[in-house]
């Protein structure tokens, strides 16, 4: 029987028992008082722009149709019929009027409402036996949109997502918000990997610390921009609202311009992230000197934004990517990555960055194809017996005295806190969050 | 697309074709793939779309704008330069992979390159404790005749699943 107080208690001192990491029972209390409470993202509102535009995405087991109905409103239906619960679509993308149940033919409009079953009057007695108007596929239970991104929570009495997002929104910004034409989704690319949804989530969260050594490859063959790995040190990790994230140091005395350059920008788009981020976003970058990279929004969205060098002539271009863990059990997880980019930016932009997203992240990315290795080993060692003899430790950053090594930096132009230099406050962030949902009764 | 007519198998174009195909493998079996390069075009484009489960009804079943590869030869070599590092942990230890090429037909329909169709079945198994895993997928390749042989201009792999049952693409189709 599991323990879960303890086993919370234990995170909680960053002391992780290996075993969450492969265990059914663990993965049966996420689903039950964690997916089935908190946000979680679905599509983005560019992966559907007309009416009729659908994608099919899934939370765990739970299938939505995420379309835009004929007056353009973003809707999220439970993919099961009415009547016998066959899923009314069964493709994952495209453009539909309608939804017809290849069952008995019940059809739904695109905004849910069903619209017609065969022989409704011989079979129901017409309206006055059956009201046809009254019915609709279940809505997630609560639907809400921030920078074009939906997410939904299945607990109908989820907090405002604006409120959960809360100080982690400044950040969503930098990755969802480079100019008022937002960005735009391509993909995603669609994988199964043999590992615990959360050691992804977690290392996109605040694992600076792994870059120098699994990702030495693409720094040996001058894909990375950084000449060395180490440079991660310097970078700022912070913690905001829900989320956590990484950043890399800039190079000292660049202004706003200039450093966006560093990165890869282009000078077209510079003028318009000037004009949509804040004057605190803008100081986040050219005062405190920090360029957004890796993050995680709990439970489990990643973001990751990086420069590598596309061609033999050094250039420098910045990629965007969202990428979702979707459990699958406690051995396996969808990996759903999509490249994103500025709706506004040039077409050669698009097309560049596109390049060192391929080149980087997603299924062939040479930084992602060393991380997946790696958490599917801990994967494999969490399930057996030894496991759970072990906690792993994820105390770095803090002393015996759960001090900090080093106190927060004071002068880090965002909100929530930072610290500079190798630490898994970031995870701790991550994983503390965890420990409240476990804690709490299912629901 | 194909209305053209395979080459009959005993046309000599077809039979250098399906050979350097079925070389192709054995380099990339023997995770030769500085050898593997020297049989790329330097202007090769080698394309791997995402496929997509949609209606029969809606015209298309792969993205058009997103690939699982889509790469020039600095990409490609890029590639094979890092999994010649000793620190590309993906593939080291290395799997064991076997490229089955199959239902090779070639068609001269492209201008001065050889078309050239086949389907692959890519087994690739790693360590001890996991199942292997497999990949089908068809291929079209160009294939441009050179002074030191056939050579890949272009390769488009149409993979069978929409969702990958592998942990990566640490491995050329």
């Amino acid at each position: 029987m599991l323990d879960l107080s303890s086993i919370v208690s234990q995170v909680r001192r960053g002391l992780i028992p290996a075993h969450v990491y492969g265990d059914p029972e663990i993965f049966a209390a996420e689903r039950d008082r964690l997916f089935a409470r908190s946000w979680v993202f679905l599509a983005h509102e560019s992966e559907i722009p007309d009416p009729g535009d659908y994608v099919v995405r899934r939370v765990l087991a739970d299938s939505f149709i995420v379309a835009r109905d004929e007056a353009g409103v973003v809707r999220v239906m439970f993919n099961m019929c009415l009547h016998r619960g066959m899923q009314v679509c069964r493709a994952e993308m495209g453009n539909a009027s309608h939804f017809r149940c290849p069952y008995h033919a019940w059809t739904y409009r695109n905004d849910g409402r069903l619209a017609g079953l065969p022989f409704h009057q011989e079979a129901y007695g017409g309206e006055d036996g059956f009201a046809r108007d009254s019915q609709a596929l279940l809505s997630a239970p609560s639907m809400a949109t921030h920078n074009g991104l939906i997410f939904i929570s299945l607990d109908p009495g989820a907090p405002a997502l604006r409120d959960y997002l809360g100080d982690f929104a400044f950040y969503l910004d930098f990755y969802t918000r480079q100019s008022p034409a937002g960005v735009e989704l391509r993909g995603p690319q669609r994988w199964r990997v043999k590992a615990n949804w959360k050691i992804g989530a977690e290392n996109f969260a605040g694992d600076s610390y792994h870059t120098p050594h699994t990702h030495a490859s693409v720094v040996d063959i001058g894909l990375f921009r950084e000449p060395k790995a180490s440079k991660r040190k310097e970078g700022a990790l912070y913690q905001a609202g829900p989320g956590a994230g990484t950043t890399y140091k800039l190079p000292p005395g660049g202004d706003f311009a200039d450093q966006l350059r560093y990165v890869g920008y282009p000078d077209a788009m510079i003028p318009a992230m000037a004009q949509t981020w804040s004057e605190r976003q803008r100081a986040l970058i050219a005062d405190s000197g920090f360029m957004v990279s890796a993050a995680t929004l709990f439970p489990n969205l990643s973001f990751v934004h990086n420069w590598p060098q596309i061609d033999a002539a050094g250039t420098v271009v910045p990629f965007i990517s969202l990428r979702q863990w979707q459990p699958v059990s406690e051995r396996e997880t969808e990996v759903l990555s999509w490249f994103a980019v500025d709706a506004a930016a040039p077409g050669d932009f698009k097309r560049k960055s596109y390049k060192a997203y391929l080149m980087c992240f997603g299924t062939s990315g040479m930084f992602e194809q060393d991380d997946v290795e790696n958490w599917v080993s801990i994967t494999d060692m969490a399930a057996g017996s030894m496991a759970r003899r072990l906690n792993l430790n994820s105390r770095m950053g803090l002393t015996s005295e759960d001090k900090p090594v080093k106190p927060p930096l004071a002068s880090f132009a965002g909100p929530g806190l930072a610290y500079q230099g190798f630490g898994e406050y970031g995870q701790r962030h991550w994983l503390s969050q965890w420990s409240d949902h476990l804690e709490r009764e299912a629901r | 697309m194909t209305a053209a007519r395979p080459l009959p198998y005993g046309d000599p174009a077809h039979l250098a074709a399906h050979q350097f195909l079925v070389e192709e493998a054995a380099l990339l079996d023997a995770a030769d793939y500085a050898g593997w390069l020297e049989l790329l075009c330097e202007d090769i484009r080698y394309l791997m779309p995402v496929r997509v489960t949609t209606a029969r009804g809606a015209g298309f079943d792969s993205l058009a704008d997103m690939g699982h590869f889509d790469e020039d030869i600095y990409a490609l070599r890029k590639r094979v330069q890092r999994l010649a590092t000793d620190h590309a942990w993906t593939e080291d230890p290395p799997s064991r992979t076997r490229h089955f090429v199959t239902n090779v037909r070639t068609f001269r329909d492209e201008g001065e390159d050889l078309r050239a169709e086949s389907a692959l079945l890519l087994f690739r198994s790693r360590g001890d404790t996991r199942e292997a895993d497999l990949l089908s997928a068809g291929r079209t390749d160009l294939l441009r005749a050179t002074a030191d042989g056939l050579r890949l201009a272009r390769r488009e792999i149409t993979v069978d699943e929409s969702v990958l049952r592998t942990q990566n693409l640490a491995v050329f189709l």
